[in-house]
């Protein structure tokens, strides 16, 4: 138990590396991995479950960092957009690139890991009418969604 | 956004929540989707939060013949791809199909959403139309309550403190049609207008009909007068219109962001006439 006022040890693996920290029972996922980790490619947007760009990869499951809480991730497995290409460009990201899925680029990495999921889950057969369904909980204020469409269908082509 | 301070505490068993929670100024963590953004809009708050995610016992989809029982840690996106399911409890799979986006679905869970009992919310409408029943478990023992007195009021169901819901049982309707449609503002909101309909039809006439709403009143809303002009009689243009007339003057809806109570009325109407009309 853990009073109020108290921190909590928790243990978690991000990207492929295992990280120990104290958090307050209160502290957000995204929190943690912004403010103590210093992994700030992952972006509070809405910060009311809305909008998806805090979209990070728990467990194999795809969750809004923004609605969780760190300690609920403890002893658990996350991915986020730095740990996604090892360096390099993922395929995704090469594909959002190619076409122009992005201008001001804010909702991108929560975009491009949500995509990372539904691309896992559903493979190459995956239909427009499946991306945009796969997408809905992912805003993104200036592109119209168009050309992220084109992106994610262009990746779900290309072999991993 | 930090939500207000609290304690937590991660029970190992069933009996170690139970104990937390009655003794202590507690609420349970299920799936935490509405819970934490109420908790960061200080809409709510509490000394302590049990976080109940790891009693894997209450994560369960169980076919039982006549009726499946869904453990209350079941995520929506577990009911969502339950093949049983869709087959067995069709309306079900449906609404779970139609809960938040994708991100929500895989942490939020069933019995959290029904607890919630948000008037707006796709499960409530689903258990009322199906009759299912709730059962709930606290020190004092296991109680058995029909979804059409489970809930109360806005965020208000008869769980009483130290209560928590454990499963919920849905009986298989053979020889049923149903359908689920809900009209949102934008994709992903809260319903504006949903509407649960369970219907069989015998040598053309109405021989059993549940019709049951979210978000036009503070609970769901189970149209019975309405389910009372269609009974033992055709499925015709002017029965599901009078049916639907019926169901919206009966109804109580608020004026928020959604939409106006009178606005909300009118698409009553219109989704009643579609959904009945589509399942001719």
């Amino acid at each position: 138990m853990v009073k109020p006022g108290e921190k909590v040890k928790i243990k978690v693996k991000v990207n492929g590396v295992q990280y120990e920290g104290e958090v307050p029972p209160r502290k957000l996922l995204v929190h943690f991995l912004r403010d103590d980790l210093g992994l700030t490619g992952t972006k509070v947007g809405c910060d009311t479950t809305t909008c998806g760009a805090c979209t990070v990869i728990l467990n194999g499951k795809s969750v809004k960092s923004c609605t969780l809480l760190a300690v609920q991730a403890d002893g658990g497995e996350i991915l986020t957009i730095e740990g996604l290409g090892n360096g390099k460009l993922h395929r995704i990201q090469e594909a959002f690139s190619n076409n122009f899925a992005l201008q001001c680029g804010f909702c991108t990495p929560g975009m491009i890991m949500q995509t990372y999921y539904l691309l896992k889950e559903k493979g190459s057969e995956i239909s427009e009418e499946e991306i945009r369904d796969g997408l809905h909980g992912n805003i993104c204020r200036c592109t119209g969604y168009q050309n992220i469409i084109k992106a994610v269908e262009e990746a779900s082509k290309v072999r991993s | 956004m930090y939500p207000p301070e609290f304690g937590y505490f991660k029970p190992q068993s069933l009996e170690e929540a139970l104990d937390f929670l009655e003794k202590e100024d507690a609420r349970p963590l299920a799936g935490g989707q509405s819970l934490i953004p109420m908790l960061k809009l200080r809409i709510i708050s509490t000394g302590y939060l049990v976080d109940l995610n790891p009693l894997s016992s209450l994560s369960f989809v169980k076919d039982e013949g006549s009726q499946v029982r869904v453990g209350a840690l079941t995520r929506h996106a577990e009911i969502t791809s339950n093949t049983m399911i869709k087959t067995e409890v069709p309306l079900l799979y449906e609404a779970s199909r139609q809960v938040g986006d994708v991100q929500v679905r895989n942490v939020g869970t069933i019995g959290g959403s029904v607890s919630n009992a948000d008037p707006a919310a796709d499960y409530p409408s689903v258990l009322t139309a199906l009759d299912a029943k709730i059962v709930t478990t606290s020190k004092g023992g296991s109680r058995e309550i029909n979804a059409l007195n489970f809930f109360k009021g806005p965020f208000t169901t008869s769980l009483n403190e130290g209560e928590l819901v454990k499963e919920i049982v849905f009986p298989k309707l053979n020889g049923y049609k149903t359908s689920y449609v809900k009209v949102v503002r934008r994709a992903g909101d809260y319903a504006m207008v949903s509407i649960a309909v369970a219907l069989r039809l015998k040598e053309g006439k109405v021989e059993d009909v549940r019709l049951s709403y979210s978000g036009v009143s503070d609970t769901p809303y189970r149209a019975k007068e309405a389910e009372k002009v269609l009974m033992e009689r055709e499925l015709n243009e002017e029965n599901i219109k009078k049916a639907a007339e019926v169901a919206a003057s009966g109804a109580n809806p608020p004026s928020d962001v959604r939409g106006s109570s009178w606005y909300r009325k009118e698409v009553m109407k219109v989704i009643t006439v579609k959904t009945l009309g589509d399942m001719k």
